[in-house]
């Protein structure tokens, strides 16, 4: 039985892929872009989840061995800055398309960039 | 204290970079000629040791132990070449103009005579692509498009035989000759090797060789590799790399022989192997000649008649008895020196002249004296003319296909040599004799260097001829027992006898009588060209009497069926096949369409899902 996580996480993966591949807007396809990440977010940071235990703050009778795996927490603080950075990159690469061509359908630019 | 077996293969290479780094005129020339001249020299300060013993030397370079080894094969074979190689450079001190070509020519050298003394595939290789790049270089400085024909096809070649020699060492685990012979020798009873791979390996070294020989389909870099380069180097690419191929043969011979016997069988009382080379030499002989004969440029003439001379090599190879070995060895060296001869003369003509085309020639034999002569022993050495050293080697060739009973074979054999005099005399019809035109009045003899070099490949020729002898007996050492027999000047094999000194006092003779004739004839009156028979009719300057084109016209027309096939239209068509089908998938794939990369991340994706690595 496959975990509702990784189904969902996986998913969302491949609903993002899909805008990726098939939508014909550049802002569409940034939106699946973002949701993809946001599924490879989950992935990873459930693979790292251990059943029943909890945050991995090292506290009052919490020892590491009452602590979910803590590495995966660590890459996916790593992997949204990531995500934001590009997204707000292609966000702009995106604006100066829409200046220079006057359309945002990548078929479009295209043809026109010839 | 360098090895001297060094010193013969590097010697031309090391000149060649330093005429190429001082680039002085006068100097390189010489720098270039006494390079080419060392390894002759060595070469025939060795031969009392080759005859008894073998020199060997080995170093080893980056864990590979590269092997040398002259023996009285390898010596054979590095003293064609280095005959050929000071005639090239004695040549190209007239023809070439600049340094580049000195360094590409020796370069080209070293990597042949390196050839010929390897015993191990890695430095075989090695050297056999150094003389695949300078030759190369020698043809792209002047013609692109026939330099990459000629380098793809070669490029071709020698993967075949990287291939071959892979699959070599992955049965054998050894990759010099010696251990490799032994091993295909007990795997003949063995079997390890299937026959699909022995056939295999066969089929990658016959492309690999076919393509320097010069066999039919894969000759047609030939013509244009030929033509377009300096035609003093041309002695050398003819001459000597081309025999590259015919050595590779020989080796195959040397290194699975046995094997192939074994996996193959035989066919109709031919060894099978064999019978494949003999047809294959034999197709090129026919083809390449009525390639040559129907030729309107004097490069391409002799192109395609190297092409066909170089398929007796084979063919006598292929012949497959010992005899047919000493036929095709002997071949070697007459080809080497009347074709080297050939092209030297072919310089001289155009160095002179600045004329490459049949229709703008005539009437030099007036005005190249020296050259013609050196033409004329070519010619009657090409054409098989008794005392000359190509009629001793086709005669055994010829002798080898009728004691092996190969009919068809020595008929072809037999319509080459009827073509290669169709062409020769086209050759010395149309530049020699006839009407001169107005605009060769001021042509002059060739240069000294160029007629020395010419001396170096007649004499040879004369000598050979008369004393084939001379060749033979080194050749019985060779293959190591009495092959031919007679002395000097006989040649015996088991089917019959030639006396060339017998022949050749019956020809001086003969031209004597005939001169006493001549001489006591009628008086002598010397007329200009143009007062001559035409139908009765005066003849002005103006009139062009000489046919200067398309000689074999009638020729051309019933082969006009045949003349319709052409491998070089075919390689052409394939080569335009390749390039359309690289750029329609450079556009089908690198499209510029974010999303198609994105699909083709998808697929990989996919993939890995399915195989179960995801």
């Amino acid at each position: 039985m496959i975990s509702v996580y990784y189904f969902g996480a996986i998913s969302l993966i491949l609903i993002g892929l899909y805008a990726v591949l098939v939508k014909k807007n550049v802002l569409k396809m940034l939106i699946g872009l973002s949701i993809m990440e946001t599924g490879v977010n989950l992935l990873l940071v459930s693979v790292g989840y251990i059943s029943g235990r909890s945050a991995p703050i090292l506290s009052e009778g919490i020892g590491p061995n009452q602590a979910v795996d803590p590495i995966p927490q660590a890459l996916v603080l790593t992997a949204i800055v990531i995500g934001v950075a590009t997204t707000a990159m292609a966000l702009s690469v995106a604006m100066i398309i829409y200046e220079r061509y006057g359309t945002l359908n990548v078929e479009e630019i295209r043809r026109l960039r010839g | 204290m360098i090895n001297e077996l060094l010193i013969i293969i590097f010697a031309p290479l090391v000149a060649g970079v330093i005429a190429w780094a001082l680039d002085i005129k006068g100097l390189r020339e010489l720098i270039g000629i006494v390079g080419a001249a060392v390894p002759l020299a060595y070469l025939a300060k060795l031969y009392p040791t080759v005859i008894s013993e073998t020199v060997d030397y080995s170093l080893t370079i980056s864990g590979f132990t590269l092997q040398f080894q002259l023996n009285t094969m390898t010596w054979y074979f590095a003293t064609v070449a280095s005959l050929v190689g000071i005639a090239m450079a004695f040549g190209m001190a007239s023809t070439s103009k600049s340094s580049y070509d000195w360094l590409f020519a020796l370069m080209s050298f070293t990597g042949v005579v390196g050839v010929f003394l390897s015993q191990d595939f890695i430095s075989f290789f090695l050297l056999w692509e150094l003389m695949t790049f300078a030759s190369f270089m020698m043809v792209l400085r002047r013609n692109r498009h026939e330099s990459l024909k000629y380098f793809v096809l070669s490029v071709i070649g020698a993967y075949a035989m990287l291939i071959a020699i892979g699959i070599l060492y992955a049965k054998t685990g050894a990759l010099d000759f010696e251990s490799i012979r032994q091993a295909m020798y007990i795997d003949a009873s063995l079997g390890t090797m299937s026959t699909r791979e022995t056939v295999l390996v066969f089929a990658l070294f016959l492309t690999a060789f076919g393509v320097k020989a010069g066999a039919v389909p894969l000759h047609v870099w030939a013509p244009g590799a030929y033509s377009e380069t300096d035609q003093s180097y041309t002695t050398f690419f003819s001459g000597a790399l081309s025999k590259a191929g015919a050595y590779g043969f020989l080796l195959l011979y040397i290194l699975m022989g046995y094997k192939l016997y074994a996996t193959l069988g035989t066919f109709h009382g031919h060894l099978t192997f064999a019978y494949i080379i003999a047809w294959m030499g034999a197709i090129t002989v026919v083809v390449a000649s009525f390639l040559a004969v129907l030729q309107e440029d004097i490069r391409k003439l002799f192109a395609y008649s190297s092409v066909g001379q170089v398929g007796y090599i084979l063919l006598a190879f292929g012949v497959g008895s010992t005899l047919g070995l000493a036929g095709g060895l002997f071949h070697v060296l007459s080809h080497a020196v009347f074709k080297g001869l050939f092209w030297l003369v072919t310089a001289a003509i155009i160095l002179q002249t600045g004329k490459t085309q049949f229709k703008d020639m005539g009437g030099l034999a007036r005005k190249m004296p020296f050259t013609f002569a050196m033409g004329l022993i070519a010619v009657l050495s090409l054409a098989g003319i008794p005392p000359l050293a190509g009629f001793a080697s086709k005669w055994l060739i010829y002798e080898a296909a009728i004691q092996a009973h190969m009919p068809l074979v020595a008929g072809a054999i037999f319509l080459g040599s009827g073509l290669a005099f169709a062409y020769v005399v086209r050759f010395l019809y149309s530049v020699w004799f006839g009407q001169r035109p107005s605009d060769l009045e001021d042509v002059k003899e060739a240069p000294l260097p160029l007629l020395i070099a010419m001396a170096i490949l007649a004499i040879p020729n004369l000598v050979f001829g008369v004393a084939p002898g001379l060749v033979t007996e080194y050749l019985n050492k060779i293959l190591g027992g009495e092959v031919v027999g007679g002395d000097y000047y006989r040649l015996v094999t088991p089917t019959g006898t030639y006396n060339a000194l017998l022949v050749t006092i019956a020809l001086v003779i003969g031209i004597a009588i005939a001169g006493l004739v001549y001489l006591y004839g009628a008086r002598v009156r010397k007329i200009p060209v143009t007062n001559t028979y035409q139908s009765g009719n005066p003849v002005t300057e103006e009139f062009n009497l000489s046919i200067r084109r398309n000689f074999y016209r009638p020729l051309a027309e019933a082969l006009e069926f045949w003349l319709k096939y052409s491998w070089d239209r075919f390689y052409e068509r394939l080569a335009g096949l390749t390039e359309d089908f690289a750029d329609s998938l450079r556009q089908a794939f690198y499209n510029g369409n974010v999303q198609s990369y994105s699909w083709y991340l998808a697929i990989v994706l996919l993939i890995l899902a399915l195989w179960g690595v995801l």
